[in-house]
């Protein structure tokens, strides 16, 4: 147990007196979580300045400007209104406003069963969101209108007077489409986004520490304190177990400090903080595994490097390290499930959204201990080949 | 061996191998080598490079398992009962092993935990071995600020901690400067008067005359001649080494001195082609007899430089090569 203590004691100080260490496993993830948390957790101060060209002078015209208008837009959209065309054109080109939409004449009449004339949006690329939010107001809109047309039509095809007509339509704009859906089976919580990526980056960073053991292994190698350390009274089990704990130690510190970093500096929220460090020590032992195989695997420092950098990049673009699981297609939400980071995830965006206990970390730590195993398993076989050749 | 003049000790051995083996595929780099070093004894196991010296000295270690024969450290087998075995070594690999981003005294620390030293003696042998390589001032700096002479003595001293019974120094003075190896040889002639056994590897034959009790003469794997050095040089005695620098057809005057009695050899050797090499019985009776020929044959002696047989004679006269080939 001395030798154990002291060998993992050892490579701790060697780890924590090696700048670049503490850059890559603690600086870099904090960091990257607050550049993330800065450029998209603050929803709040999300604005879109929408101009509206009402060529249709109507009913219907007036109608989307309520709507823009309304106090549930209230605190996102600013409206201003342009006479022509070319003139909202000129302001969204120049940033006077976002986006703008252009109600065309005769948007009113076409209620009345005359012909249907198309809304135009006009967005610029620099303003992607804001426009995709006028489109979508837009969009909704028209479907209103769509349906207002449609039950005007529809009555009178019933034998309904034509001088009923206006009287109609007023009726028709005051119902509204069955527009709302209500998700079975959800969170009630939003995921936020630090809740995602503050866990994310320490994981991507914390896979870096494959590469550091493995490498420090065959330094040691190489500079003959291996030996040294064989040649002592230190069974080779003690020597694997003491490098295992301060891989472990190394790792779990990481994940822990970003997690409470992106708790206490940035507003990440997880429902359950034994899930949170159930999560954060199975990681911690799969990195002692992924370490292990490395070493199992290849000859040289400079291999270890190589083949822990391709591991690294291939289970974080596997795992959805970069993107949120649900932005992803479905072969990829796929192959996270062969990831300890996939899974890992799958129990932080859990968490995040007030999912709680067994129900939250039950599956990601079993898939991480599947993972972890089916590595330890590898490792094993291929050191006794290499023992044998 | 084909010569086994040497003498084990009466006393209980600190190392006894017997007839170690050790093939790497095809190529056996340790042929039946045994060899028993009495307490406090120091045992120069001398050879060329690739003679097979490390690999003897890795199995006596622990860190390479024998193909056959067996190690025993104070009567304790290294095969069935390795850590009371290895807890009685104290290894010192050739190239430096130390930890360049650790202090001088971390790495000395770190070393003597592995023998599990309870925590006062331990830091009261890191300071009596810090003495010793005379780091005292130099403890708490970091090893990669050390010079390369520095970095040589920690390296002895890192094997010395936990107060080994048996000291293993595999070539400690390669790539040394003459101070720092100088300084080194001194301390392991103390270690071997203070009672400790040691076993050191070399291929310098004067360190293996001026420190050790006995010397073990290995080639190609095998334990060639055993003994004291007066013993080994005893074994090519009244045989002496005569340099002749000389100017004329050398290659010629070496075949004519072949053909002479009381010649056991002559080559043509130095920098410039420009010295003959005998081992002749009896140099200073033959040297008119040589001067002659010498003269019949042409060539200008320029010098003469008779050598007494040492342990470089011994090597060449029982291998046929030089040490440092």
């Amino acid at each position: 147990m001395s030798a154990v203590l002291a060998i993992a004691a050892k490579d701790l100080r060697q780890r924590l007196r090696d700048r670049s260490a503490w850059v890559i496993v603690f600086l870099a993830p904090v960091l990257i979580s607050a550049l993330m948390a800065l450029a998209f957790n603050n929803n709040s101060e999300f604005r879109a300045n929408i101009g509206v060209v009402d060529l249709d002078r109507g009913p219907a015209a007036v109608g989307l400007t309520e709507v823009l208008k309304s106090p549930e837009l209230a605190d996102t959209v600013h409206v201003r209104a342009y006479d022509d065309e070319s003139a909202a054109r000129r302001a969204v080109d120049a940033g006077g406003v976002h986006a703008a939409i252009v109600v065309p004449e005769g948007f009113s009449a076409a209620l009345h069963g005359g012909r249907a004339t198309p809304l135009t949006v006009l967005d610029s690329v620099d303003y992607g969101l804001q426009a995709q939010l006028a489109r979508a107001v837009t969009e909704s809109y028209v479907a209103q209108v769509n349906a207002d047309r449609l039950s005007v039509a529809t009555a009178v095809a019933a034998g309904a007077s034509q001088t009923d007509i206006p009287q109609l339509a007023a009726k028709a704009a005051l119902l509204h489409l069955p527009e709302q859906v209500r998700a079975q089976g959800l969170p009630d919580d939003p995921l936020k986004v630090i809740s995602y990526f503050g866990p994310s980056m320490g994981m991507f960073f914390v896979l870096f520490t494959v590469g550091f053991g493995a490498r420090g292994y065959f330094v040691e190698q190489q500079q003959g304190t291996l030996d040294r350390i064989s040649a002592a009274p230190v069974g080779r089990g003690a020597l694997l177990i003491g490098k295992s704990v301060s891989t472990f130690v190394y790792s779990l510190a990481g994940l822990l400090t970003v997690t409470l970093v992106s708790w206490l500096a940035f507003g990440a929220r997880w429902a359950d903080p034994v899930g949170v460090a159930a999560l954060s020590v199975a990681m911690a032992v799969c990195m002692v595994c992924l370490t292990a195989l490395v070493i199992a695997l290849v000859r040289t420092e400079q291999q270890a490097q190589g083949l822990a950098s391709v591991l690294v990049f291939a289970l974080v673009l596997l795992g959805g390290n970069f993107v949120f699981a649900s932005g992803s297609t479905p072969m990829i939400r796929r192959l996270a499930l062969f990831t300890p980071n996939g899974w890992a995830l799958r129990g932080f965006t859990d968490l995040g959204t007030g999912v709680r206990g067994w129900d939250a970390v039950g599956a990601p730590l079993l898939g991480i201990a599947a993972f972890s195993a089916a590595v330890a398993a590898l490792t094993a076989v291929l050191l006794r080949l290499r023992r044998t050749t | 061996m084909s010569a086994p003049t040497g003498h084990a000790s009466s006393r209980q051995a600190v190392l006894e191998c017997a007839h170690l083996v050790r093939r790497f595929g095809e190529r056996t780099a340790v042929d039946d080598v045994s060899m028993r070093i009495a307490p406090g004894e120091t045992y120069g196991l001398l050879g060329p490079n690739g003679a097979g010296k490390t690999t003897t000295i890795r199995m006596v270690c622990g860190l390479l398992r024998p193909d056959a024969g067996s190690v025993y450290v104070a009567g304790r087998a290294m095969s069935t009962a390795a850590g009371p075995a290895k807890q009685l070594i104290g290894f010192v690999p050739q190239d430096v092993a130390l930890y360049p981003d650790l202090s001088v005294r971390e790495n000395l620390r770190f070393f003597g935990r592995l023998y599990r030293l309870p925590r006062r003696r331990l830091e009261r042998r890191v300071d009596e071995v810090l003495h010793l390589v005379d780091l005292g001032s130099r403890a708490g700096d970091r090893v990669d600020s050390l010079s390369g002479g520095m970095r040589r003595r920690l390296n002895i001293g890192a094997g010395l901690v936990h107060s080994p019974t048996l000291l293993v120094l595999d070539e400690p003075t390669v790539g040394v400067d003459p101070q720092s190896r100088h300084a080194i040889l001194e301390s392991v002639h103390r270690f071997g008067e203070e009672g400790m056994a040691v076993l050191y590897t070399t291929h310098y034959m004067e360190e293996a005359e001026r420190l050790c009790d006995r010397v073990g003469i290995i080639d190609r794997g095998r334990l060639v001649a055993e003994g004291t050095p007066r013993e080994l040089v005893a074994l090519v005695a009244e045989r002496d080494r005569v340099r002749l620098t000389a100017v004329g057809n050398l290659t010629a005057y070496a075949k004519a001195c072949r053909r002479m009695a009381r010649i056991e050899g002559a080559a043509r050797s130095g920098e410039h082609g420009d010295v003959v090499e005998l081992v002749v019985k009896d140099a200073r009776s033959l040297l008119p007899d040589l001067l002659d020929l010498a003269h019949e044959q042409g060539v200008g002696v320029r010098s003469v430089e008779i050598d007494e047989p040492d342990l470089e004679s011994v090597f060449l006269h029982l291998t046929g090569t030089a040490l440092r080939e």
